[in-house]
């Protein structure tokens, strides 16, 4: 990937002609934005665990970028370096296509202008089955300092939020969240004695930048935004700034609300800690981060903590799709532009029972969003999930 | 070190004792050239001039999501015989400016242990208070001196 400044990857073409005078439009649409360097590669491995599910049709495309994404090239000489970044799409195999809840889901993840990747996207289709319903885990986590913490975020958290539902009593989706994210807090924590005990073999299989130089980073933390979808409801788990929005009937509804230092109630809560909001470029806790609540982060406990909150939100038939998302899109790219273009996205596919058209949608979605986040100048790394929520046997006709 | 008549100066003194010998505290502090491997704000460090010794400067990146992307320092005082260092911030596009700081490397009077005595001067920036200002800079040679008393303290135990 030498030589390539920044990076979309693997983004779905759709085999055969699927259709449609408005997937033919939705590519113009696509094609008129900058165009984005796509590169296959492996750097973040896509979530490929689960056996039933593959990826198809990853094509490659090839196109040039603007020179003037190399924004602090005056500042430091090694900046031209590559970037690269990676776009999943998670097709469902003939065999998945038996059960009549598969999602369809589109996600990017790009390192953007950045120098590192440290955003990690995390996609578990049918994670869990209680009460014989099928439940499904998405994850965005936008990691600082380094990108270890994020990436055992997305290593581990649906892990152990199956485990902590399986033992859930009845509907306690707020406590079992919380716990959740707790529990990954914790084993971040702990991640130097795992390394001594381990010899760094078996938890840093991802070897990152910082552990190489201390088996210890107490200033290394990421944001999670969870999303577990079950038959009747969203449940949406957030610590941090990344978000989770829903587009219901073309309105953009924000399931999770971004912690940042200055919103006044986690100003009182970290006042009240003993801590401080310094606003030293920006609100920051203790003037050095800019969110009051992230995964890891130990030197800034107990002001930056790591329980999430939490919504649960009961799904109607005016759903259309699910958005998480990193602050790379949501700096520059409002709630409601952002569900105007998934719609678009998903209505050019119908919402039929052609669940490639589906899948194919979400990707574009997904990647249209991300090409809207570069062209806007985002200047962090931009991890987009959309998952396509409208029920489809019932609800065919709908659009 | 300059600083304008108007221009409002703070400063204060992090203290931090470690259960390592001083040898080997001073070992891992004394390298301007690799700060890395207790600063975990630092990402890179590349020296601009000189060997690691006085007069020597080093430029160095810092970790992402900082108010600060890289930072110029300069070695004014490295005396390997009383164990004191001092180093000015001569660049960067941080708050720090007029920064300087000297750290002070003492044998506790218990055994075996190292007291590490950081103090520092920095200009008020505006828009800042004084109290607010050395609560930034202290968070941040603070967690320097924790993450140096863990990594010495951590060689202890491997030896």
């Amino acid at each position: 990937m030498a030589g390539i400044c920044c990076g979309v990857v693997g983004e779905t073409e759709p085999a055969a002609p699927v259709d449609s005078t408005s997937r033919a439009s939705l590519r113009r649409r696509l094609d008129l934005l900058p165009s984005i360097k796509i590169v296959a590669d492996s750097a973040v491995a896509p979530p490929l665990e689960n056996c039933r599910k593959r990826q198809k049709r990853e094509t490659v495309v090839l196109s040039t970028l603007p020179g003037n994404l190399d924004l602090d090239s005056n500042v430091r000489s090694e900046n031209k370096k590559a970037r690269s970044a990676v776009t999943n799409s998670n097709s469902v195999t003939e065999a998945e296509s038996f059960f009549s809840d598969v999602p369809k889901i589109g996600t990017t993840s790009v390192c953007g202008r950045r120098r590192d990747m440290e955003d990690a996207v995390s996609i578990h289709p049918s994670f869990l089955q209680r009460n014989s319903e099928n439940h499904h885990f998405y994850g965005v986590f936008d990691g600082h300092g380094c990108s270890h913490v994020a990436e055992k975020c997305r290593e581990r958290l649906h892990d152990i939020v199956k485990k902590e539902v399986e033992v859930m009593a009845s509907d306690e989706w707020t406590e079992t969240m919380v716990k959740s994210f707790q529990k990954m807090d914790k084993e971040v924590s702990q991640r130097e004695c795992n390394l001594v005990v381990n010899g760094a073999t078996r938890s840093m299989k991802n070897s990152c930048r910082c552990e190489l130089q201390s088996p210890q980073c107490d200033a290394v933390g990421s944001t999670a935004v969870v999303s577990v979808v079950t038959p009747e409801k969203i449940i949406v788990s957030n610590c941090g700034d990344s978000r989770a929005v829903l587009c219901r009937n073309g309105v953009a509804i924000p399931l999770s609300v971004d912690h940042k230092p200055d919103r006044p109630d986690e100003l009182i809560r970290i006042q009240q800690a003993g801590g401080r909001v310094i606003y030293w470029d920006g609100a920051r806790v203790l003037g050095v981060l800019a969110m009051s609540r992230a995964i890891g982060d130990n030197y800034l406990k107990p002001y930056v903590i790591p329980d999430p909150e939490v919504t649960v939100t009961d799904r109607t038939d005016e759903d259309e799709c699910l958005i998480l998302a990193s602050d790379g899109l949501w700096d520059v790219v409002p709630n409601e532009t952002a569900c105007g273009v998934a719609r678009m996205c998903l209505r050019g596919a119908g919402a039929g029972d052609d669940s490639d058209a589906a899948h194919n949608a979400c990707s574009d979605a997904a990647l249209l969003l991300t090409k809207l986040a570069l062209a806007r100048q985002s200047s962090d790394n931009v991890s987009v999930v959309v998952v396509d929520l409208r029920k489809r046997r019932n609800n065919q006709a709908s659009s | 070190m300059k600083t304008s008549q108007e221009q409002h100066v703070c400063g204060s003194t992090v203290v931090q004792t470690i259960n390592a010998p001083l040898p080997l505290v001073w070992s891992i502090l004394r390298r301007f050239d690799n700060p890395k491997t207790f600063k975990h704000f630092v990402k890179t460090c590349k020296l601009r001039s000189g060997d690691g010794g006085e007069g020597s400067v080093r430029e160095v990146t810092v970790v992402s999501d900082l108010p600060a992307s890289f930072s110029l320092e300069r070695l004014d005082e490295l005396d390997d015989e009383s164990h004191v260092m001092v180093i000015s911030i001569i660049g960067g596009d941080h708050r720090l400016v007029n920064y300087q700081s000297k750290t002070t490397v003492f044998v506790a009077a218990e055994e075996e242990k190292t007291v590490v005595v950081e103090s520092y001067v920095v200009d008020v920036p505006e828009g800042n208070t004084e109290e607010e200002t050395t609560l930034f800079a202290d968070t941040i040679v603070g967690c320097n001196l924790r993450s140096l008393a863990k990594l010495s303290e951590k060689m202890m135990e491997l030896t």
